[in-house]
C-alpha cells in the first residue's frame, strides 16, 4: 500500500461523510455539466442563426412595403450591381404578384376571416388583388412569389422548407410551372402533374411543398422569368434577398449597397433583429456561464471545507505518520488522492445528472426565456402588424426573423463535453486540496506527543 | 550512545515563555533500557519528543551515536526518524483504517523497503510480539488494548531502529498486561540490542530498567 491507495481508502472511512460529500459534489458538478452543455446547444443555435439570417440584407424599392406603398421595381441591373458590393455572396430576387379571380381559377387556401375583412375594408383598392370586399363573400388572394430560389425557406418565411412531393424548377428557368403550398394543394385539389391557370396561361404543379406555416402553405412559387413575363412586369423585381460571407461584414456591405443603388431602394439589414432575436439565447448563455462558474467554485469550496474539516481531525494521525517517518510530500499526496476520489466520485454521480438533466434544463432555459422574449415582443403592439399582414414584398422576408425557431436548440452531451467536465471536476479537487496541503506541512510530529 | 547536552526548549504561551525542559544534560549507553519519570507537567513527554526529533530544542544538542539530530534539516529529520528511532505511545495511535500488518508496513514503506520485504518483515514483527493469525488482518478496532500496542511495539521495531522512544507504553493498560508489555519491550532490547528510553509514572517499572532519569519542573533532578 502507498500513499495513493492509503488515501483511496480513507475516501470511504466515514460513510455517512462520504455520501453527504459525494452527493453535494455529484449536484454541484452535475448542475456544472448541465451548464456546460445548456452553453455549448445555444452557443451552437446561436452560430447557426448568426450564419443564416445574420448575414441577410433585405433591398426593396424605396417607399413599398409588400402592397403597401409606392415607388418603382428594381430591375436586373440593380441586382447586378449588388452583386458587385463586396462581400456579398448571393442575390437572389424575387418578384411578388396577387392571383385573383380575375387571372386565376385558383381559391385562397386561407379564409379570410376577421382580419382579412378588416385588411380588405382599409385597402380601398384591393380589387386589384382579390374579390371586393361584400360582406361575407369576400375571398383572399392567392400569393404569387417569383424567384429562382423556390427552396429558400427565407422567400417562404418558414424555418424550413421540404418538399413533400414532385421536383423544384431549374434556376433560370421560364416554364410555365409551379411549386405550390400543401394547403394551396389541398384547398384546390391539385396534386404533382395537375395544372391551374394563371394569367390565362395554363400552369403545371411540379412540386409541392411544406413551410412550417398556413401563409406560407397557401402560396404559389413560380420562375421569375415567367412571372415576369405573364404578369407583364418585365424586368421588374419586387425585392431581393442579398447574403454577405459574415455578419461582421454586414454593416459595410448595407452602407456600399446604399451607395450603389442610391435613393430609389430601401435596404435593410437583418442584424439587428436577429441580434433581438438572439438576446434571450445571449442571456442563456451568460446566465449558464455565472451559473457554470458558480457550481465550479462551490463545488472547489466543498472540496476545500471538507478536507480542511479531514485535516483538523487527523492531526494526532498526520503526527503518527511524521513521527514514523513519512515526508510532508507523501502525507499531502495521501490526501490529495482522498480529495481526488471525492471528487471522481462525485463526478460520476455529477455526470449522471448532467446526462439526465442537461437537456431538460437546456430546454427549460430556453422555453422560460424565449417565452419571456415574446411576452415582450407582444407588447411591441400593432407596429407589428404591417410585418405578417403583408403578404408581399419583404414582408415575408422580414418574418423569418421571427421564425427563427429559438426553442429549437439541441442540447448534445458529447465525449469532450464530458471530458472537459471530469478535467474541471480534478482541477476542484487539486485547488480544494491545496489549502489543506498547506495544513499538513505545517503540522509538527510533536502535535503527537501533545495530545496524548 | 545517546547524549544530551544541556538541552533547553520554551514554548510561548499567552502568559509569556513556558520552559519545559531546563538545562538537561545526559547519557544513555547503546543497548541500555533507561526510564523518566516525574510528575505531569515536569517535561518528560518533551524531553521524549526532543529525543525523537519531534522538535528542536532551544537551545543545546542531542547526538545520538556522534551525530547532533539537532542539526538536521528536513529530508534527514525523517530519515532519521524513519530508521533511527522507534515511537511507542501511550494511546497506541495506530491507523484506524489499516490493519494490522498495514500498521507495521506503514514505517518500511517510508525507507522504501520493497513490498514483498514490508509484508515479510511485519509478519515476523507481529508473530514475535503474540500477534498472530487472522489478527494481523484485523483492524486496531477490533484487537485489544494489550494487543494494539504490541502491534505499535512491532510499528516501532520495523526499521531496526537504534532506540526506541516509549510514552508511558503501559499507561493505558491494566497493571498485568502493562507487565507483559514491559516485559516484551525489555526482552527486544535485549535480543536486538536497541536503546530504549520510556517515560513512566509506574515506580515498579523503573525500577527494572537499567538506567532511571527524574524530572521535577523541567530539570533533572536525580539520575
Amino acid at each position: 500500500m502507498n500513499s495513493l491507495t492509503r488515501g483511496i481508502r480513507n475516501t470511504f472511512r466515514n460513510s455517512i461523510r462520504t455520501v453527504s460529500i459525494v452527493l453535494i459534489l455529484g449536484l454541484s458538478i452535475g448542475l456544472s455539466l448541465s451548464m456546460l452543455v445548456a452553453r455549448q446547444a445555444v452557443e451552437n443555435k446561436i452560430s447557426t442563426v448568426k450564419s443564416t439570417i445574420g448575414t441577410s440584407i433585405t433591398v426593396s424599392p424605396a417607399g413599398a412595403r409588400g402592397f403597401d406603398g409606392g415607388g418603382e421595381p428594381l430591375t436586373q441591373a440593380d441586382l447586378d450591381k449588388a452583386k458587385s458590393v463586396a462581400h456579398v455572396t448571393s442575390v437572389s430576387g424575387t418578384l411578388q404578384d396577387r392571383l385573383s379571380s380575375d387571372n386565376t381559377n385558383l381559391q385562397s387556401a386561407i379564409d379570410p376571416g376577421t382580419l382579412g375583412r378588416r385588411f380588405g375594408r382599409s385597402n380601398s383598392g384591393f380589387g386589384a388583388g382579390g374579390q371586393a370586399p361584400n360582406g361575407g363573400t369576400f375571398k383572399l388572394p392567392v400569393m404569387l412569389i417569383g424567384t429562382d430560389d423556390p427552396a429558400s425557406a427565407q422567400v417562404l418565411s418558414g424555418s424550413s422548407v421540404k418538399l413533400t412531393s414532385g421536383t423544384l424548377y431549374a434556376a433560370g428557368s421560364s416554364d410555365k410551372v409551379a411549386v405550390i403550398g400543401k394547403e394551396l394543394a389541398t384547398k384546390n385539389n391539385l396534386s404533382v402533374g395537375s395544372t391551374f391557370t394563371a394569367y390565362a396561361s395554363t400552369i403545371t404543379v411540379v412540386g409541392i411543398y411544406d413551410a412550417g406555416n398556413t401563409f406560407s402553405n397557401g402560396t404559389v412559387v413560380m420562375p421569375l422569368k415567367t412571372v415576369q413575363t405573364l404578369s407583364s412586369q418585365a424586368n421588374a423585381i419586387t425585392s431581393a434577398i442579398i447574403k454577405v460571407d459574415s455578419i461582421d461584414t454586414i454593416d459595410g456591405a448595407v452602407n456600399n449597397l446604399k451607395t450603389q443603388l442610391g435613393s430609389k431602394a430601401d435596404v435593410v439589414s437583418q442584424k439587428d433583429t436577429a441580434t433581438q432575436a438572439l438576446a434571450p439565447l445571449q442571456n442563456i448563455k451568460n446566465v449558464s456561464l455565472f451559473s457554470l462558474i458558480g457550481a465550479m467554485v462551490a463545488g472547489a469550496i466543498i472540496i476545500l471545507l471538507t478536507m480542511v474539516m479531514i485535516v483538523r481531525e487527523r492531526r494526532r494521525e498526520i503526527g503518527v505518520l511524521k513521527a514514523i517517518g513519512a515526508s510532508n510530500v507523501k502525507i499531502m499526496w495521501q490526501f490529495m488522492a482522498e480529495a481526488v476520489s471525492f471528487t471522481v466520485i462525485g463526478a460520476v454521480l455529477g455526470i449522471a445528472i448532467g446526462l439526465a438533466g442537461g437537456k431538460p434544463i437546456t430546454n427549460m432555459l430556453v422555453t422560460n426565456s424565449s417565452n419571456a422574449s415574446s411576452a415582450v415582443s407582444q407588447t411591441a403592439g400593432p407596429g407589428q402588424g404591417p410585418v405578417t399582414a403583408q403578404a408581399g414584398g419583404g414582408g415575408l422576408f422580414r418574418r423569418a426573423a421571427s421564425n427563427l425557431n429559438l426553442k429549437d436548440v439541441h442540447a448534445v452531451i458529447s465525449w469532450h463535453l464530458l471530458l472537459y467536465g471530469f478535467a474541471a471536476a480534478v482541477l476542484i479537487a487539486l485547488v480544494g486540496s491545496a489549502v489543506p496541503s498547506l495544513l499538513i506541512a505545517k503540522i509538527r510530529p510533536a502535535e503527537v506527543m501533545r495530545t496524548e | 550512545m545517546l547524549e544530551v547536552k544541556k538541552v533547553t526548549k520554551q514554548f510561548s504561551s499567552g502568559s509569556g515563555d513556558v520552559t519545559a525542559v531546563k538545562d538537561i544534560s545526559l547519557q544513555i549507553p547503546a543497548g541500555k533500557f533507561a526510564s523518566i519519570i516525574g510528575k505531569s507537567g515536569s517535561g518528560k513527554s518533551t524531553l521524549l519528543s526532543l529525543l525523537g526529533a519531534l522538535d528542536k530544542p532551544t537551545s543545546g544538542s542531542i547526538e545520538v551515536d556522534g551525530q547532533d539530530i539537532t542539526r538536521l534539516g528536513d529530508r534527514a529529520l525523517n530519515t532519521y526518524r524513519g530508521k533511527q528511532i522507534g515511537f511507542v505511545f501511550q494511546s497506541y495511535n495506530l491507523v484506524p483504517n489499516l490493519t494490522a500488518l498495514e500498521n507495521v508496513m506503514l514505517p518500511l514503506e517510508f525507507t522504501r523497503v520493497a513490498r514483498r520485504e514490508r509484508v515479510g518483515r511485519a509478519k515476523s514483527l507481529l508473530d514475535q510480539v503474540g500477534i498472530t493469525g487472522d489478527k494481523q488482518q484485523r483492524k486496531p478496532s477490533r484487537l485489544s488494548g494489550g494487543e494494539q500496542q504490541r502491534v505499535a511495539i512491532a510499528r516501532a521495531l520495523a526499521n531496526q531502529p537504534k532506540v526506541i522512544l516509549a510514552d508511558e507504553p503501559t499507561g493505558n493498560l491494566d497493571s498485568q498486561t502493562g507487565k507483559m508489555i514491559f516485559d516484551l519491550l525489555h526482552s527486544l532490547a535485549r535480543s536486538q540490542n536497541t536503546t530504549i528510553v520510556a517515560v513512566t509514572h509506574d515506580l515498579s517499572i523503573a525500577g527494572k530498567t537499567d538506567m532511571t532519569f527524574t524530572l521535577s519542573d523541567g530539570k533533572l533532578v536525580k539520575q
